[in-house]
């Protein structure tokens, strides 16, 4: 399976801003966080990129884009419909080949050298079906997320068969049909951001009528083909969350070069703060 | 060789497995058993397979408490330790059994030991299983998660946007709505659904569960599910609570109160929101806010109301009200937080079962129980309900048999045909008889005889699996008569094989006059639940249409009055019209302008509103106080709110003073004496009485006797003290005196009956009341020695008219002059004083209980102590009815009394030979006039005579005591400590042989001296003054609504009559008597016992039952 599309859905609700926003990444360099996704994109083999958008958004994204090393095609998605409508809208970019699907609002932090769409490509390439990025999550944060039931694919680590996928599903539906041998107790995967997708999921999504969630497409297309999931070596934040950008920022400054001087940051505020002091007068050593 | 019966535990062939534990240990003698136990006992430790461990256990009990007693050579006295006893009170099972099992290497096996180890390992048996079906709830899928949430910001759950959506921010926010029908058990087989049952035996728990729909009859148009709930989004960071049915509701603010199930009437509606994952378990204790659950939930500054109401169906209906109540709750919880696929209509199966799942933990939190049947009302229709293997995957898999949630099967139009559900609406009557009844003893009987195999319940049960399909097959051909045939014949077979006591006086007495007068228009009963005379049915001819049902009732009433002294009812009987529920549980959603509540929600709420300032009210409740206005004068069904509101606003006056004019004029007539009520409450206040003070001085030396001390029977006594004492009677020499002035307020949990009516058990093929026996003892007797024997029924102010109208019932057929000796004294009952409560809470040793219920009971201990401030310590009783505010003073005063009224003087002048009284209690159902021991009383001489029994653990409340040198009774009350009870060998059985003559000489009376009423009145009084005063607190019901019952302790004073063996001028003996003529019966959960160890065969030996009895 050759990968080298991918889709970025960047047009719904409350997320036309986030991949604009710019943080300090792990190589100390000022990049936003389109900018990001699209190296990443790129470093996991990928060679064209669209970028799903509401009509009048292009040049913001072109402008956070910048010298991109993949070629970037926009698509426009009129209204926020959801990640299934979106991805129909790129649905012609896509044409016949399997593709790289990354949700615009989130930034995903590998754990080790490799980034996490490139795991996830790779993994893709080699069992040659579709696989969607999961992550061990807790029960109290599930309801955010699709979330897929299955089991370890046997001799294989961090690697699931996928047996169900429900659309935010409570705990209590969770337990009952979610649950995944060997995960600690109520520990659940949870969709990651990133999925390798065929050409089939239009098919269901376009059967499946509008409104038709891409977790509701999932769901159909188990049964019909082969659907894998992954567990990367990373982390994902939600940029659209509270403290989604903070926390994301956070843990780039702190897994990258800059680390020491962000340590010194956080140490200097708690300090200051434990002292009484005011906290608006720290300043990172430069 | 021991260790056969660990093979029969193991064995995989059932025909072993399934051998009665009687048929396994026949053959052993005492060493054999003995060697059984210590190989038992070791295995129970060994084993790792749940129902093994518990069976040994059930095993141990049973030969501990039916084998080993009944075997010769084992030594019928010793002592049970009070290290170990107190270990049981703290249901530290396995340590009691460790301290019984090293005193019985040191003293050898008896039966005082073996009454200790039979209570642990009893006690031990059903905790083990107790624990097991917690364990179960706890890890059922989908309940696993809501014990992992221990903060607010862990709460997984969020509000549904359509039950958070409104038009403006001061518009009320839309009423989700949930309606639910009940359950009805149409197989009843054989107590199948008992958790413990289900989970061993799978495949023989099986039952027919049909959803209805109620109308109580003359009340309601038509059939609707009786089950309503309602729940909503409210401006106030709140859990309010309402129950329209117990008239309770409460704004709660902590999670602390949450979790407090015992604080209010709201304890199920509690359970249901933390049982739905609303507040999860998890939180107890966690210290945090409601508020911020609250926020997470529902935004910040925001709460939740939730509404339930049962539509005014009595208590013990037997169709499941609270648990399905429990379960509509769940589902609407569920419903509003996500946890089902739609927000309204029906549920889907997996959520049904989800429903159900969390009702058994629901009730487990609220410290009630159910079977696995009884969510029932939350699916459709008629279902076949079965237990299910547990397989892989399951928690219960390798810990037992079965899984603890069953199998749910909806019957089809061709199992269940329209024609079978129009003749089952058509031809059933559906009743509530309206006794009140505690079904637990009940559920505990049924499962210890199916884990001992007893036979011939085994058989019974095997038969009730049986009927089952033949109901199934009258159904699916709509053969009506073949259902009623069916169910009738489990009832008279299997049911009451297993437990007899499924049945009763009423029960019988109804289905034989409703055979009499329907002749073949009566079809058959059907049994419902744990016991009949609460909600049950009757299959009738449909073709005699609605006014059968009218004839029912009539019956019913007739026969309510007829046992209404007897057998403790809480209401008048109910007839329903039901319909089968095609729908399950189902809800709509409301929008807020037209949601409005029960109506009874408002009735209840509103009067608090309506005194506030509107000024002072929130935007929300004045919008709301406005609408409910409107709609009361738009909306036909809330048209009776006004003339509600009103009187709960302005109560009528003079409402209150019926009972109170009731009461002061019972207290005239029964002589109450306000001056020594006036000193007792000023001592209680004092502190110079009350539950410390009862006891003897801890100077005082308490020492066992010897076997000098008393006259050992148990072997039997000498026949040629037959002769004699047949002389006696025969010369008319002997009278017999029955206290009975008792309300059975231990066996009817403080309901309040009379005792000696009360028609406890079945001999010579009819229930048979105390009275009914004790005459008939008297009877057999007087006719073997030639004689009219007066026998005496002492009564108090609560038994005297229904008791001598019942001995007016009894025919005179020569041998027996029955008479009733009314009671001349009265006491009013106190509000009890706080540290009489605490010292009885928590000086005193009481049976701790499981770890919900124990807390249950102390919040309640709580809740009792802040009534017993607000109502004024040592305050009159009452508030209650007002023979629920009186209480007899102790039956030191029944002979006394027989001096006062004239009723000895009677006889004396009928019989001037009359010497001798054998005065006993009425729950002393073994005792009689027999010969031989009135011989051997003769013999001695003394003026009293007193017969004890040795002690077992159930013995508790004092004994046969050397108190400084004197061999005497002591009280339980007065023991200076709980220790030197378990040192006595022997307890009091309540019976005593009087000498008259001996006695009239303490009082300073003669014979002749009885006419004079002042001076016997005074004599009385003299001696009394000598009595100890014990004051002691009992429980109280108080009876309201539809069948509820709260229950109060009240203080009251008592004089009792075993004292009189503590004065120096009577001379006293004490003969030790076997237990079966020693045994008082307190307890209803005795009586499985009492058949069991041949007491009831034994009575049934003394007894002839005469012509009119």
């Amino acid at each position: 399976m050759r990968i080298q599309k991918a889709v970025v859905t960047a047009a719904g609700r409350g997320q036309r801003r986030i991949p604009l926003q710019e943080v300090v990444d792990r190589d100390g360099r000022t990049r936003s966080v389109l900018r990001i996704l699209c190296d990443d994109v790129a470093a996991a083999g990928c060679e064209q990129v669209a970028v799903v958008v509401r009509p009048g958004d292009e040049a913001a994204f072109e402008d956070a884009a910048g010298d991109v090393p993949v070629r970037m095609h926009f698509v426009q998605q009129d209204e926020p419909r959801g990640y299934g409508d979106a991805l129909l809208c790129a649905a012609d970019f896509v044409g016949d080949d399997p593709f790289l699907h990354v949700v615009g609002d989130h930034l995903f932090v590998a754990r080790g050298g490799v980034g996490c769409a490139r795991q996830l490509v790779e993994v893709a390439r080699r069992e040659g079906v579709a696989v969607s990025a999961v992550q061990a999550t807790r029960e109290n944060r599930i309801g955010r997320f699709g979330t897929v039931g299955g089991h370890l694919v046997p001799g294989r680590s961090r690697l699931y068969e996928v047996e169900r996928v429900l659309e935010k599903p409570t705990p209590t539906v969770a337990e009952q049909e979610l649950t995944v041998p060997g995960l600690r107790a109520g520990r659940y995967l949870c969709f990651f951001g990133l999925h390798v997708l065929t050409p089939a999921v239009f098919e269901q999504l376009r059967v499946l009528g509008a409104g038709a969630t891409l977790t509701d497409a999932l769901a159909s297309l188990l049964g019909r083909e082969k659907y894998l999931a992954y567990e990367v070596e990373g982390a994902r934040h939600d940029l659209g969350e509270r403290l989604g950008l903070f926390s994301a920022q956070l843990e780039l400054g702190l897994a990258g070069v800059d680390r020491d001087e962000f340590l010194e940051v956080v140490l200097a505020v708690l300090a200051e703060r434990e002292r009484g002091g005011s906290t608006g007068g720290v300043e990172a050593r430069t | 060789m021991s260790g056969r019966l660990r093979v029969a535990l193991t064995s995989r062939d059932p025909a072993v497995r399934d051998r009665p534990l009687a048929c396994l240990v026949a053959d052993l003698d005492v060493a054999g058993l003995l060697a059984e136990c210590a190989d038992l006992e070791a295995f129970r430790r060994e084993t790792g397979n749940l129902y093994e461990r518990v069976r040994a256990l059930f095993f141990l009990c049973s030969i501990h408490r039916d084998e080993l007693p009944k075997r010769a050579g084992f030594a019928p006295r010793g002592r049970v330790p009070y290290d170990g006893y107190r270990h049981l009170l703290a249901r530290r099972f396995e340590e009691a059994i460790a301290v019984f099992l090293r005193a019985g290497a040191v003293d050898g096996p008896n039966d005082a030991l073996s009454s200790a180890f039979a209570q642990a390992y009893h006690q031990l048996g059903f905790q083990t299983l107790a624990d097991q079906v917690r364990r179960s709830v706890r890890s059922a899928h989908g309940n696993q998660w809501m014990f992992r949430v221990g903060h607010p910001l862990d709460q997984p759950l969020r509000l549904r946007p359509e039950v958070l959506a409104r038009a403006s921010a001061d518009a009320p926010f839309p009423v989700l709505h949930e309606r639910t029908p009940v359950r009805m058990d149409l197989t009843h087989s054989a107590w199948s659904d008992i958790f413990f049952l289900g989970m061993d035996h799978p495949e023989g728990a099986r039952v027919l569960n049909a959803s209805v729909d109620l109308a109580v009859r003359g009340r309601d148009p038509q059939p609707e599910p009786p089950i309503e709930c309602w729940l909503r989004v409210i401006d106030a960071p709140v859990l309010r609570l309402c129950s329209v049915d117990l008239g309770a509701f409460a704004d709660i603010d902590s999670l602390e109160e949450v979790f407090d199930f015992a604080r209010d009437y709201l304890g199920l509606l509690k359970a249901a929101v933390i049982g739905a994952g609303v507040i999860p378990p998890g939180l107890e204790g966690s210290d945090r806010e409601l508020r911020q659950v609250l926020a997470t939930l529902c935004g910040e500054g925001r709460g939740l109301e939730v509404v339930s109401r049962v539509r005014d169906i009595p208590k013990g209906s037997r169709l499941a009200v609270s648990t399905n109540l429990l379960a509509s709750l769940i589902a609407l919880c569920m419903r509003a937080t996500g946890q089902t696929k739609r927000l309204t209509g029906p549920l889907d199966e997996g959520e049904r079962r989800t429903v159900a799942a969390r009702a058994i933990l629901g009730e487990w939190l609220g410290g009630s129980g159910g079977g696995w049947q009884d969510s029932g009302g939350i699916w459709p229709g008629l279902k076949r309900i079965e237990g299910q293997l547990a397989g892989y995957g399951d928690p219960e898999a390798s810990v037992s048999r079965g899984r603890l949630l069953p199998g749910h099967q909806t019957l089809d139009d061709e199992a269940f045909p329209a024609a079978a559900r129009q003749g089952l609406q058509d031809g059933l009557v559906l009743v509530h008889g309206g006794m009140a009844q505690n079904v637990g003893p009940i559920l505990e009987m049924v499962t210890e005889k199916y884990l001992l195999r007893r036979e011939p319940e085994r058989t019974a049960r095997l038969e009730a699996e049986s009927i089952f399909d033949e109901i199934l097959a009258g159904l699916r051909s709509a053969d009506m008569d073949a259902v009623a045939r069916a169910t009738s014949r489990n009832f008279e077979g299997p049911i009451t094989t297993i437990v007899p006591w499924a049945t009763n006086a009423f029960t019988a007495a109804v289905i034989e006059e409703l055979r009499a007068r329907l002749g073949d228009g009566y079809r058959g009963f059907l049994m419902l639940g744990g016991m009949s005379g609460g909600g049950m049915g009757f299959f009738v001819d449909p073709k005699l249409g609605p006014g059968v049902r009218d004839l029912v009732q009539e019956v019913l009433l007739e026969q309510k009055r007829r046992f209404a002294d007897a057998l403790p009812f809480a209401m008048d009987p109910v007839v329903y019209d039901f319909s089968i529920n095609p729908v399950g549980t189902s809800a709509e959603l409301v929008p807020g302008e037209q949601a409005l509540l029960a109506e009874g929600y408002y009735a209840l709420v509103f009067p608090s509103l309506l005194r506030v300032d509107p000024s002072q009210l929130p935007l929300s409740r004045r919008r709301e106080l406005e609408r409910v206005g409107n709609a009361c004068r738009s909306r036909p069904s809330l048209s009776g709110l006004l003339p509600r509101l009103f009187d709960a606003m302005l109560p009528a006056v003079g409402s209150e003073g019926g009972s109170g004019q009731v009461l002061a004029e019972r207290l005239e007539e029964s002589g109450f004496d306000r001056e020594l009520h006036e000193r007792v409450r000023r001592d209680l206040l004092s502190g110079r009485v009350g539950l410390a003070q009862n006891r003897l001085p801890p100077s005082a030396s308490i020492e066992d006797v010897t076997s000098e001390d008393v006259v050992d029977t148990l072997g039997g006594v000498a026949p040629r003290l037959a002769e004699r004492g047949l002389d006696a009677l025969s010369r008319g020499e002997v009278a017999v005196v029955t206290l009975a002035g008792g309300a059975a307020s231990r066996w009817t949990q403080g309901a309040g009956v009379v005792k000696a009516l009360h028609p406890f058990c079945r001999f010579d093929g009819r229930h048979r009341s105390f009275l009914d026996v004790h005459l008939a003892k008297t009877r057999r007797v007087a006719a073997a020695a030639g004689a009219r024997i007066p026998h005496v029924f002492t009564t108090s102010v609560f038994t005297h008219g229904p008791i001598e109208r019942a001995l007016r019932a009894h025919a005179d057929d020569g041998h027996v002059l029955a008479l009733a000796s009314p009671g001349r004294a009265v006491g009013l009952r106190l509000v009890p004083t706080e540290r009489d409560l605490r010292f009885l809470w928590e000086e005193t040793s009481h049976q701790v209980l499981d770890e919900r219920r124990q807390r249950m009971r102390e919040s309640v201990h709580e809740a009792l102590i802040g009534w017993a401030r607000a109502s004024g310590e040592a305050s009159d009783y009452t508030d209650n009815l007002p023979n629920a505010c009186l209480h007899p003073i102790g039956h030191f005063f029944e002979v006394p009394n027989m001096f006062r009224n004239g009723v000895l003087r009677r006889l004396i002048e009928e019989q001037p030979q009359l010497r001798w009284l054998c005065v006993h209690n009425v729950d002393t159902v073994g005792v009689d006039l027999d010969p031989a021991r009135l011989g051997l009383v003769l013999e001695s001489g003394r003026a009293m005579t007193f017969e004890v029994v040795p002690r077992r653990i159930e013995d508790v409340g004092g004994g046969l005591a050397r108190v400084d040198g004197r061999v005497r009774l002591v009280e339980g009350l007065a023991m200076p400590d709980e220790a030197a009870e378990f040192r006595l060998s022997y307890y009091n059985t309540g019976t005593t042989w009087v000498d008259l003559d001996a006695l009239f000489d303490v009082f300073g009376l003669t014979r002749d001296a009885l006419a004079d009423e002042e001076a016997v009145t005074r004599a009385v009084r003299r001696v009394a003054e000598r009595m100890p005063t014990y004051v002691t607190i009992k429980d109280v019901k108080k009876r309201w609504g539809h069948g509820q019952e709260d229950v109060f302790p009240v203080s009251q004073f008592e004089k009792l009559w075993g004292d009189l063996s503590a004065l120096p001028e009577l001379s006293t003996a004490f003969h030790v008597v076997p237990r079966v003529r020693g045994q008082q019966l307190k307890d209803p959960a005795q009586l499985e016992g009492f058949v069991r160890d041949g007491s009831a065969r034994f009575v049934e030996q003394l007894c002839a039952f005469g012509a009119g009895a």
